[in-house]
């Protein structure tokens, strides 16, 4: 498992955690976030259950693991929290923040001890030990009930699956050949991404945002200019493309 | 470890396998029922001489209830075991997935705090571990009375024999054939009742 670390503030850091070497070969290769301050931390999008022992090994290397007391899940996808039955097990007192519409779906994972904190359609904001993050709508970008955490502070949004791709673990952690990167995501947002109505809310908000690094749940994460780029690029791409054959 | 989730593993399969093999014995059960209905018809009509068939049947049909709630008992047990057996499955996937993270997180600073998520691991796996066993001993049980029953059949069978040789030519060849079935159906019994012991005692 990779780790880097991407913003280091006076209270608190992001560390992302993905590429791992030793995942099965046909599960998707996805990233994780870790938020942490000096007393706690959040878990962004945990990962799926077969990832579950490397994420848990890669997170004690930054902080004892009862640290983490807030999880948070984009959406109900195995790939970004069938981990959840585990994690239940490992902090037994911590929140799950995700989207109200997947809580009775998301407790099949197994969710006897954690509590969750069903997040509204309209978003809303969280404070890990004083640091403030916003739960950003993304709904229908692609699940129906979705959101991405925006960090003022650090000016970081994690997207969840927006700006994603389905890439190898061998690919960089950050978009290096803005053009060469399109090529790799385009069919995921063309057939992933379901609305055309939900892209354009999405954007829209998103340009509102003051960010430096904009990280996506798979593939590589933006930088500057690239983010502007990418905005732009989905705007102008036709996305539920599956419509189109049938 | 991988022994142990093998053990679950077969017993989720047995606990479905014995569920289904009961389907048979209620059958059977119920066919005993018919033939004790019958036989007590048959014990109404024929009267004074063939009084000593009265008991007999009377039995029958206690037999035949008696096996009717074992089977629903056993029917009840049997999920038990399949949940029980799927949780203590579950138990040992976690147990599994920390022990990985363990050899994984050998050099990490902060490896030993996710140790007692470990430990609680495995002491839940030992707790469903010890309620399947408990329910597996439950079932054994319930089996090994449905065979009892069906033993004691066998002396009410040669009973039975031996009074439908003495009642009246008119009535014989009906109470030989209610005998008849009655062995079969207790025979029958007996053979699916054997089977799923065996099903259970092989692991
Ligand atoms: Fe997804
Ligand atoms: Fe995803």
């Amino acid at each position: 498992m990779q780790t880097i670390k991407l913003f280091e503030g006076p209270f608190h850091e992001w560390i992302v955690f993905g590429r791992d070497s030793e995942k099965i070969d046909k599960i998707v290769d996805t990233n994780q976030y870790l938020v942490k301050t000096n007393r706690e931390a959040i878990l962004l999008d945990p990962g799926g259950i077969e990832l579950f022992s490397s994420m848990l090994a890669a997170v004690v290397h930054f902080l004892p693991v009862e640290q983490i007391t807030h999880l948070f899940a984009s959406h109900q996808d195995p790939d970004i929290i069938s981990s959840l039955g585990l994690w239940d097990k490992t902090l037994p007192t911590a929140t799950l923040h995700a989207p109200w519409i997947w809580e009775g779906f998301l407790r099949h994972y197994g969710c006897n001890n954690i509590t969750y904190n069903p997040i509204a359609d309209e978003g809303g904001t969280l404070k890990v030990d004083g640091i403030e993050l916003e739960f950003i709508p993304a709904h229908y970008m692609h699940a129906s009930g979705n959101f991405g955490v925006y960090d003022p502070q650090a000016k970081i949004l994690f997207s969840g699956d927006v700006g994603g791709g389905l890439n190898s673990h061998e690919d960089p952690m950050f978009v290096q050949d803005f053009d060469q990167h399109i090529k790799q995501i385009k069919t995921f947002h063309q057939r992933w991404m379901p609305s055309e109505k939900a892209k354009e809310a999405w954007i829209k908000r998103v340009r509102k945002l003051d960010i430096d690094l904009m990280c996506p749940q798979h593939g590589a994460i933006y930088k500057g200019k690239d983010i502007d780029r990418f905005l732009d690029w989905l705007e102008d791409l036709e996305v539920g493309t599956a419509l189109r054959s049938s | 470890m991988r022994q142990s989730s093998e053990l679950e593993t077969t017993f989720f399969v047995t606990a479905v396998a014995v569920s289904a093999r009961l389907g048979h014995v209620l059958k059977e059960a119920k066919n005993i029922s018919l033939e004790a209905m019958n036989a007590k018809a048959l014990v109404a009509r024929a009267g004074e001489n063939v009084r000593t068939f009265k008991p007999i049947t009377d039995y029958m049909v206690e037999l035949a209830n008696d096996t009717i709630r074992l089977v629903a008992d056993i029917d009840q047990e049997a999920l038990r075991i399949s949940k029980a057996s799927l949780i203590a499955l579950r138990g040992n996937e976690a147990v599994n997935h920390f022990n990985t993270a363990k050899v994984k997180a050998q050099k990490a600073l902060y490896r030993d705090s996710f140790e007692p998520a470990l430990q609680d691991a495995e002491k839940d796996l030992h707790l469903f571990q010890q309620n399947l066993l408990r329910n597996i001993r439950r079932l054994n049980e319930l089996l090994e009375e449905i065979e009892n029953r069906m033993l004691a059949a066998n002396v009410v069978t040669s009973t039975s024999r031996l009074e439908a040789a003495t009642v009246s030519p008119l009535y014989r060849a009906n109470f030989e054939a209610i005998v008849e079935k009655f062995e079969n159906a207790a025979k029958t019994i007996r053979a699916i009742v054997r089977e799923c012991r065996k099903v259970l005692n092989v692991r």
